[in-house]
């Protein structure tokens, strides 16, 4: 009873050692904010990384591809039947990307993926990251009126309007269309020396910002017209008939089709404008062969890595340009089968199967963790150490605590010797300063606990406060691609913080609580 | 005063009892004999032993009169080691204490009176000889039982009072019965025992003074409370270290007649220590150290 009696007094009326504790509080709200924020961002990279990959991909290993999907399909359903949700045949191919921006070509390397044209089942996630609301629910790579989002989907309402996503979709096509007829009209009657002149600034009309050049394609559409395999014969016809028609769709990723400057974002292409992609046939030599899309919706996963490097296009169309069918028999080529799974977890056993199964020198089978496992790692690697770090602090706060716990068994000597004298056992006194060490324990780590917790909670309005106060974005968007800083507090985490605090802080007292229990009573009593 | 005591070295007896009394404490006197008589019970019968002194006026000394052995020391020997060198304080020191008398040890500073005091209280080990106490040999218990007989059957006061500053005068009090009781024990038990305390606190005149901590408290009540609680558990013996050492004359003879009458009201054994002869006149019977043994003068 007298244990927790003077330990309650002590409390009250020891201040200094409530000043010990603070380092614990600190360090436990500091552990709980830097758990939060590093899970919060990785799963964010996680979910980003996954973006389009699939939980396994089937590849072979040529980028001339595999004859035949539907036998692969149905090969690998009779290994892992069971596990596979759905399959997607794919086609990947390096390719150039060439636009018209201010009447000059510009040419960028990017990644082409060939997806069936419905793209229901491709990735789970790839919907998701478009533009267009419709497109969302169902895509099938089709112009669509106007509606694109006027704002990045994950930053809500802070994100930066995108004044010029307003008139996106067939609106922005017609009226290019329509400038260009008036262009024209204009150089006819003017004659000027060449017709296909960067524009000059001042020519454009106030309210088209736009660069007039990009459909500049629809009008001169003869050497895709030549092309012996077009399978699009009739656009052409329709294109003479009614200019704005919109060619073969394709999805552009948003780092592709914008870039940012001071922290804002200007677009080079809208979902309307026409691109022209070049890329290898599957023969031997590769041959290069172009052909024009429109741009039927963007990709913004966030993950920069990706969004500045894939476009998709209709498998079918890609499958024709390259050459990657065989005319005789009717099988096609594919590059890779994308596989969901039933059980994501489950992705390495299938993979291993699927590497047993099928000869490794002609197909390679990874799940998306092996094609971004490096990153993963990487951040693992990160909250391990930041982790190991933070707990040393408060290891070094226990070192604290031992000190100041010794001087209060000092200050304490003559009132221990009381104790004994009273026939109080070295055990009830050790009891009084481990309880005081756990007490103190308690006080700080729970403090530290719902400081944590609080500073998670608002750490986006402390952000925007910090900001206002210093004048400067603590957290730009623009750099991070995040609009808010993503945190998600794992209660296991946070019990473990506050049990490795609380253990601290009882380790630290028991050799003082050890040295008081030891007193010699004589000696405590004339302590002065 | 003074003067009346020393020429009656006797004084426990019938007749002084009363005007001692009504010195101590004013006019809530008769009410705090009644108080003592009724609380402070120690194990023996009280009032048998009570009546023997007020039969007996002319016996000599404290002598066989007030009982049996309760504490005795047998060729005790005790040094200190400062470095190599060994500096003995004890040098086998014989003592008895009987029941129910009040013994004053006297000797100077560094005679080793302190130190035998805290080896009749368990609170050390002598380095030879041996301690009995009711007939059982206590110093070399192990600490498990030194700490419970401490607890329960000894009651210690000191010079410097030892009060635990951060508890109040009531919970000083209530310290002993907390260590004797585990939390649930006390719990159950917290009213019947803080009345206890409270009418303890009451008998040494500090019943005003139940909740101040010790620092708001002057020297004398100090040692009053310091005695409520050496009491609380009804101990056979009260170990008094210089009880008077640290307070003025007047305030020290308060303190010395409220001995006195817990010794006489109650018949509470008391080996007292002191350097203070006027003090020391008033027990019963007086030893004296020299040098570390009981001095035949």
């Amino acid at each position: 009873m007298y244990k927790f009696l003077l330990c309650w007094r002590y409390l009250r009326t020891r201040w200094i050692a409530l000043a010990s504790i603070i380092s614990v509080t600190l360090g436990v709200a500091t552990m709980i904010v830097v758990n939060a924020v590093m899970a919060g961002f990785t799963q964010e990279m996680q979910d980003r990384i996954r973006g389009i990959l699939s939980d396994v991909s089937f590849e072979a290993r040529s980028f001339n591809g595999f004859r035949d999907p539907e036998y692969h399909m149905r090969e690998i359903e009779k290994i892992v039947g069971d596990e596979i949700e759905v399959m997607t045949p794919t086609v990947t191919v390096p390719a150039m990307l060439s636009f018209q921006l201010h009447g000059e070509w510009n040419t960028r390397p990017v990644q082409l993926i060939g997806v069936p044209r419905d793209a229901m089942e491709y990735a789970s996630k790839f919907r998701q990251y478009l533009q267009h609301p419709k497109h969302r629910e169902q895509f099938r790579f089709e112009l669509q009126e106007t509606g694109y989002d006027l704002r990045d989907r994950f930053g809500g309402e802070e994100a930066p309007l995108r004044v010029r996503m307003e008139m996106a979709g067939m609106v922005h096509r017609r009226s290019m269309i329509e400038y260009r007829r008036q262009w024209e009209k204009q150089m006819a009657a003017q004659p000027a020396p060449q017709g296909d002149m960067p524009a000059k600034a001042g020519a454009q009309p106030a309210d088209a910002v736009a660069d007039p050049f990009a459909a500049a394609q629809v009008a001169n559409p003869f050497d895709v017209a030549d092309r012996p395999i077009d399978p699009f014969a009739a656009r052409n016809d329709n294109a003479q008939a009614d200019p704005a028609a919109p060619l073969t769709g394709c999805v552009l990723g948003i780092g592709l089709a914008s870039y940012r400057h001071a922290g804002a974002e200007h677009f080079l292409v809208l979902p309307g404008d026409d691109i022209q992609l070049t890329f290898p046939t599957a023969g031997t030599p590769p041959k290069a062969v172009s052909d024009s899309f429109t741009v039927v919706d963007m990709y913004e996963s966030k993950m920069t890595e990706y969004d500045s490097s894939f476009i998709f296009v209709p498998l079918d169309k890609l499958q024709e340009l390259r050459g990657m069918f065989d005319r005789e028999s009717g099988t096609t080529f594919v590059t890779s089968i994308q596989i969901k799974l039933k059980d994501e977890s489950r992705g390495s056993i299938v993979r291993d199967k699927l590497q047993a199964a099928f000869p490794p020198h002609f197909y390679s089978v990874s799940t998306w963790r092996d094609k971004q496992g490096p990153l993963l790692a990487a951040v693992e690697m990160e909250t391990a150490i930041l982790n190991m770090l933070l707990f040393l602090i408060i290891a070094v706060a226990g070192f604290g605590i031992l000190a100041i716990f010794f001087m209060i068994v000092v200050e304490k000597t003559k009132d221990i010797g009381i104790l004994k004298s009273l026939g109080a056992h070295g055990s009830g006194i050790m009891g009084i300063f481990l309880s005081y060490g756990l007490s103190l324990g308690l006080v700080g780590a729970g403090a530290g606990m719902v400081l944590g917790l609080l500073f998670v909670r608002h750490i986006n309005e402390i952000r925007i406060w910090l900001g206002k106060l210093t004048g400067q974005m603590v957290f730009d968007p623009s750099i991070y691609y995040f609009y808010e800083i993503p945190t998600s507090v794992n209660p296991w985490t946070v019990a473990w913080i506050v049990a490795g605090a609380l253990a601290i802080a009882v380790a630290a007292s028991v050799m003082p609580a050890l040295r008081a229990a030891r007193l010699h009573p004589v000696e405590a009593l004339r302590y002065e | 005063m003074n003067k009346h005591r020393t020429a009656n070295p006797a004084g426990p007896h019938g007749p002084t009892v009363a005007p001692l009394r009504s010195q101590a404490r004013d006019s809530a006197g008769a009410h705090d004999h009644a108080a003592v008589a009724t609380t402070v019970t120690t194990a023996t019968s009280a009032t048998a032993h009570r009546a023997r002194p007020s039969a007996s006026p002319d016996h000599e000394s404290a002598a066989d009169s007030t009982g049996g052995v309760i504490l005795k020391a047998v060729g005790l020997k005790k040094a200190y080691h400062k470095g190599k060198h060994e500096v003995p304080v004890l040098r086998g020191v014989d003592l008895e204490v009987r029941q129910g008398e009040l013994m004053a040890v006297i000797g100077q500073s560094g005679s080793g009176k302190s130190t035998l005091l805290h080896l009749l209280a368990t609170l050390d080990r002598p380095d030879e000889g041996e301690i009995w106490f009711n007939g059982q040999r206590i110093d070399n218990a192990s600490t498990r039982q030194r700490d419970r007989l401490r607890n329960r059957q000894l009651g210690m006061i000191f010079q410097f009072y030892h009060l635990l500053p951060e508890l109040t005068a009531l919970e000083n009090v209530l310290a002993p019965l907390m260590i004797t009781h585990g939390y649930f024990s006390y719990r159950l038990q917290r009213r019947k025992l803080v009345e206890r305390a409270k009418s303890l606190l009451e008998t040494v005149g500090l019943a005003h003074r139940l909740k101040h901590r010790p620092r708001e408290l002057s020297g004398g009540e100090m040692q009053r409370a310091a005695i409520a609680r050496a009491l609380i558990t009804e101990p056979q013996i009260l170990l008094a270290d210089e009880p008077t050492g640290n307070l003025d004359g007047r305030t020290g003879q308060g303190i010395m007649e409220l001995l006195r009458s817990l010794n006489t009201q109650s018949n509470l054994t008391i080996v007292m220590v002191t350097h203070d002869s006027a003090i020391a006149s008033q027990a019963d019977r007086v030893v004296q150290l020299v040098d570390g043994q009981v001095s035949d003068s």
